[in-house]
């Protein structure tokens, strides 16, 4: 105490301190630690979403829960269209740490040269690239077993079609994000599309879910779509169609085959096709499904109507007479001429020997407004109730601005148009007893109604024509198969190329059959089309009567159609010896 | 007193050492929860990849390749086809015999 700085001494302290001093000081403090807690309760207890939200920031993620896009199958349940993990590869090329043999590996497995993937991994100042996407999850695998560092990978769906080309107008195809672009892919996007749920978590440090918060939105996948195609029919229509037109040299060919009971497509097939994985190179010409976009004069294939039109109204019989002598006719000042002149024909043999003239007789008896009707009935002129991109509805003119020529030359298919399609379901009016049936990509089970446009009577009577006209003497005798009884229409026609129809010499040519088969109970209804045939062959019972008769023939024996012809049977009775 | 609060004290550390322990096994079983869930939905998702590849080995055109080229099969007709109907069976049957 005795050395202790006198601190009192000092003059400026020894004025006795006021009590009010020491007692404000620790007013002020506790003013201030009040503020603090006061400052505290509020943000813990008032406001704490603020801090509650900046935590959950730092803890919780949104995951995302991706739907599967739903699969495509055909009628007996074969997958057509699936979605399957395909991997992409990305990079950030300034953190890729790889060596040359690393780098080489990886080009390797990517299919790419490894001056390409240099190029890609070159530009350092990008933080993202994609090295490749959607590769195959084998090689995406061994991708990530090299471990290079900088290479990372995102998971993406890719469309597998395995039936490849022979389906590929019909399916159409989906883009990289797996959205669809052509085909059933495009036009059911929305239902084979599923919704993606989502979910918050709670992650640890390793980046492991830990725990769920709050409810997760289930995804919900896309529905699967069945179509009324039957894979195996289809593959022998694409067979017969792509070795029709390159046997006779043309530009594409088209089938369309209906059920000819339910109005389901079993079997719609267009070539030139293409791989629906291989999509470069490609041309706009060979993505049409032709059967369903493009038109084209039906030509003879409409006489059936008029004739059964002409039946129904009961202004004749089959086997009314029709004088076609000398093989022309003129309506004000048009010549309509046959092919090959033929005298006094039955109502029958006009359709069998397919009489321009005949026809034309019989159609000028009828008013324009009739004819008008049936072929609206029978879907002409009218787009068809499919769901499809780029259906088209043909032409068929209103009635009222016909001039006499046209109401001719329509009897017989000109001046209007159609789609194979369209011509194939205008069949089913007489493949099912006068009713016209609404075709249907999709399947169905139940039984079709039709609209009824011709009695059933009229429907067996016209049946019977076309069988003459595919049977001896008639137009489409190629179109006979064994076995079975066919009925069909062949149609051969100039193209318009320009305003006209061309010169005899650079005339091209357009050749068709529809048909059904078997005769008296049709099952199915084909029609076939082979484009600008250049071959020699250019009649439609030349080029596409054919095709007719093998695709009948197989799609009969694959729906177990018992032959209602007889056939000499060539079972070996004898035991043969296996050969071994 | 101070006894009793001493085994309440221990009482409340016990009680929540198990329940440290508790979260922290929930946690760990949610992981392995987790890590089960995207097992099955990459084997749903190679399964979906086998079934495709599956199918692309079957389609029409292998088929009709291999039947054809290997195992020199044609198409059946109706000329080397028997047809049967169920209620003849018996008569039929006999004649398959014979074939044979």
């Amino acid at each position: 105490m005795s050395k202790s700085v006198r601190y009192t001494s000092s003059p400026l302290l020894a004025s006795k301190t006021p009590v009010w001093r020491s007692k404000f000081i620790v007013a002020g403090i506790a003013l201030a630690f009040t503020g603090l807690v006061g400052r505290a309760a509020y943000i813990q207890i008032f406001d704490n979403q603020f801090f509650i939200d900046k935590g959950k920031v730092r803890f919780t993620r949104t995951l995302e829960l991706p739907a599967n896009r739903g699969r495509i199958l055909d009628r007996n349940g074969l997958i057509l269209a699936s979605s399957v993990p395909a991997p992409s590869i990305w990079a950030i090329p300034e953190d890729v740490e790889a060596s040359k043999p690393q780098l080489a590996e990886l080009a390797k497995l990517l299919g790419m040269s490894l001056a390409d993937l240099n190029k890609k991994l070159a530009d350092e100042d990008k933080t993202f690239v994609w090295i490749k996407r959607q590769v195959d999850d084998a090689v995406a695998k061994k991708i990530h077993a090299l471990g290079i560092k900088g290479i990372y990978q995102r998971k993406e769906y890719k469309r597998q079609y395995p039936e490849g080309e022979t389906i590929a107008h019909v399916i159409g195809f989906t883009n990289v994000e797996d959205k669809g672009q052509e085909g059933i892919e495009l036009a059911f996007n929305k239902e084979l599309t599923g919704r993606a749920g989502s979910r918050r978590v709670i992650k640890d440090r390793l980046g492991r879910v830990v725990e769920d918060i709050g409810e997760q939105v289930p995804p919900v996948d896309g529905k699967d779509l069945q179509l009324s195609i039957d894979s195996k029919m289809q593959f022998v229509a694409y067979q017969k169609v792509r070795d029709a037109v390159i046997a006779n040299k043309a530009l594409s060919g088209s089938v369309v085959m209906l059920d000819a009971i339910t109005g389901e497509v079993l079997a719609m097939a267009n070539y030139p096709s293409y791989v629906p994985d291989k999509r470069e190179n490609m041309t706009g010409a060979q993505l049409r499904n032709r059967a369903l976009t493009d038109t084209f004069e039906p030509g003879s294939v409409m006489k059936a109507f008029t004739i059964g039109l002409a039946l129904e109204s009961g202004r004749v019989t089959p086997q009314t007479v029709i004088q076609t002598a000398p093989g022309s006719i003129n309506i004000t000042g048009t010549t309509i001429r046959d092919a090959h002149p033929r005298g006094a024909l039955t109502v029958q043999q006009v359709i069998q020997v397919s009489s321009n003239v005949g026809t034309t007789k019989i159609a000028m008896e009828m008013q324009a407004r009739e004819m008008w009707e049936t072929f609206s009935q029978a879907g002409l002129g009218q787009k068809p109730q499919i769901t499809f991109p780029g259906v088209v509805s043909g032409r068929l003119r209103p009635y009222k601005t016909w001039r006499p020529i046209e109401q001719a030359t329509m009897s017989y298919g000109y001046g209007l148009s159609a789609s194979l399609f369209q011509m194939a379901r205008a069949y089913t009016v007489f493949g099912h007893d006068g009713q016209i049936l609404a075709a249907t990509l999709l399947k169905s089970d139940e039984p079709a109604v039709g609209v009824q446009v011709f009695s059933s009577n009229t429907a067996a009577e016209v049946r019977k024509m076309l069988e003459m006209a595919a049977g001896p003497g008639g137009t489409g005798q190629k179109a006979q198969t064994l076995g079975y009884s066919v009925g069909g229409k062949t149609g051969t026609a100039y193209k318009q190329v320009g305003k006209d129809y061309g010169t005899e010499k650079d005339r091209k040519y357009r050749g068709w059959f529809v048909g059904m088969a078997p005769i008296d109970k049709p099952r199915v209804i084909v029609a076939v089309m082979i484009d600008e045939p250049s071959a020699g062959k250019r009649y439609g019972g030349d080029v596409a009567a054919p095709v007719f008769s093998e695709l009948v023939q197989q799609a009969l024996r694959m729906k177990g159609v018992q032959p209602d012809m007889s056939v000499k049977p060539q079972i070996i009775t004898q035991a043969v010896e296996e050969s071994l | 007193m101070t006894r009793l609060n001493l085994v309440l004290l221990l009482a409340v550390l016990a009680s929540a050492l198990y329940l440290v322990r508790t979260q922290y096994e929930s946690r760990r079983l949610y992981v392995e929860l987790e890590k089960a869930q995207a097992e099955s939905r990459k084997l749903e998702a190679e399964n979906e990849r086998l079934q495709v590849e599956k199918r692309a080995q079957a389609t029409p055109l292998r088929v009709e390749k291999i039947a054809k080229d290997k195992l020199q099969m044609r198409t059946a007709t109706p000329a080397i086809t028997q047809y049967v109907t169920s209620r003849e069976d018996a008569v039929t049957g006999a004649n398959e015999g014979a074939a044979r």
